[in-house]
């Protein structure tokens, strides 16, 4: 049983043998991306990278309010315009527009954000309140 | 405050996990359900290559190739939901009951401190069972949702069994791209 369980899923996972060459992919200007799915992957995982990063940020500044929501989209979307606009210049038509390419794990990296945030924030400034 | 949230991060991980392995025992591992999976997927591919080559041809005879693997690949985006189904619905219904666990050992319990003032809709999740109307702070459930929202689906991904982009463009499952993904 444990063989058929093996099936190969691009979606997702990324093979080990891989991993290094689309990692060295991803941060080198202007690659190649044959597989589409393989960008659509990058394009993911760095924005869950982004989310916790700026979640831990706006936690320790702390940034407050709407502000710090409104700040969270613009710089996402802003760093991931920027990454496959201008770094890799891959054309967004392929991807079904830039619209497609900046919503792609945004929910998913919003949640995560928020959870840092809050985490930290309430962790650090209100640590002695319940106390 | 640390403690209260990084056990919810951990409740929120560990069912993540357990949500993904019952799943894994009761679905993925499955023949049926990989035989559907990997034919969905060859057929989303598949159809999707022959739109973009003939996207703007009238042709009649592309044309209704194309309804005919539509037509297809719906009915099998309709059993491998069917498939799903049964083994989701079991899994709901014991994280419901561990949900109310949760909920009552948290009961009252100001979890954490919002660095924002919830719309209004939301302050009933995030101020839900909470004494006060200090709606900045933050209730076990609105911490519990945002956890899993993340935790969850990037689980998904990185063990593979989240559904692939081709398919969720294309089929209509029933449940959507991530089924159940707050339970």
């Amino acid at each position: 049983m444990s063989t058929k369980t093996k099936t190969v899923e691009k979606n997702g996972t990324l093979k080990p043998s891989e991993l290094k060459s689309v990692f060295t992919r991803a941060i080198t200007a202007n690659s190649e991306w044959p597989d589409k799915d393989e960008f659509l992957d990058v394009i993911y995982w760095a924005r869950q990278a982004i989310g916790l990063i700026l979640g831990v940020f706006w936690g320790l500044i702390p940034l407050k309010g709407f502000l710090g929501l409104l700040l969270f989209v613009i710089v996402n979307a802003a760093v991931i315009y920027f990454y496959f606009s201008s770094f890799q210049c891959v054309d967004e038509e392929e991807y079904g527009g830039a619209w497609e390419l900046t919503k792609e794990g945004f929910m998913t990296s919003f949640a995560g954000f928020l959870v840092t945030w809050i985490i930290i924030y309430s962790g650090l400034y209100h640590d002695g309140l319940q106390s | 405050m640390w403690a209260d949230t990084l056990l919810i991060v951990f409740i929120s991980i560990c069912t993540a996990l357990l949500g993904e392995g019952l799943t894994w025992l009761m679905v993925y591992r499955t023949e049926k359900y990989q035989k559907l999976k990997t034919e969905v997927e060859r057929q989303s591919k598949r159809l999707e290559k022959r739109k973009e080559a003939h996207g703007d041809s009238l042709d009649k005879q592309h044309k209704k190739k194309i309804e005919r693997e539509e037509e297809r690949l719906k009915n099998n985006n309709r059993d491998l939901s069917l498939v799903k189904m049964k083994s989701m619905f079991a899994i709901g219904f014991a994280f419901t009951a561990l949900l109310s666990m949760f909920n009552s050992i948290f009961d009252g319990r100001v979890v954490a401190r919002l660095p924002f003032l919830p719309l209004t809709w939301i302050q009933g999740l995030s101020h839900r069972n909470l004494p006060g109307d200090d709606y900045y702070d933050c209730s076990f459930i609105f911490l519990y949702i945002l956890c899993t929202m993340s935790i969850r689906q990037n689980i998904q991904k990185l063990l593979g069994f989240a559904p692939s982009r081709a398919a969720s463009k294309q089929g209509n499952s029933i449940f959507g791209p991530a089924p159940g993904q707050f339970k």
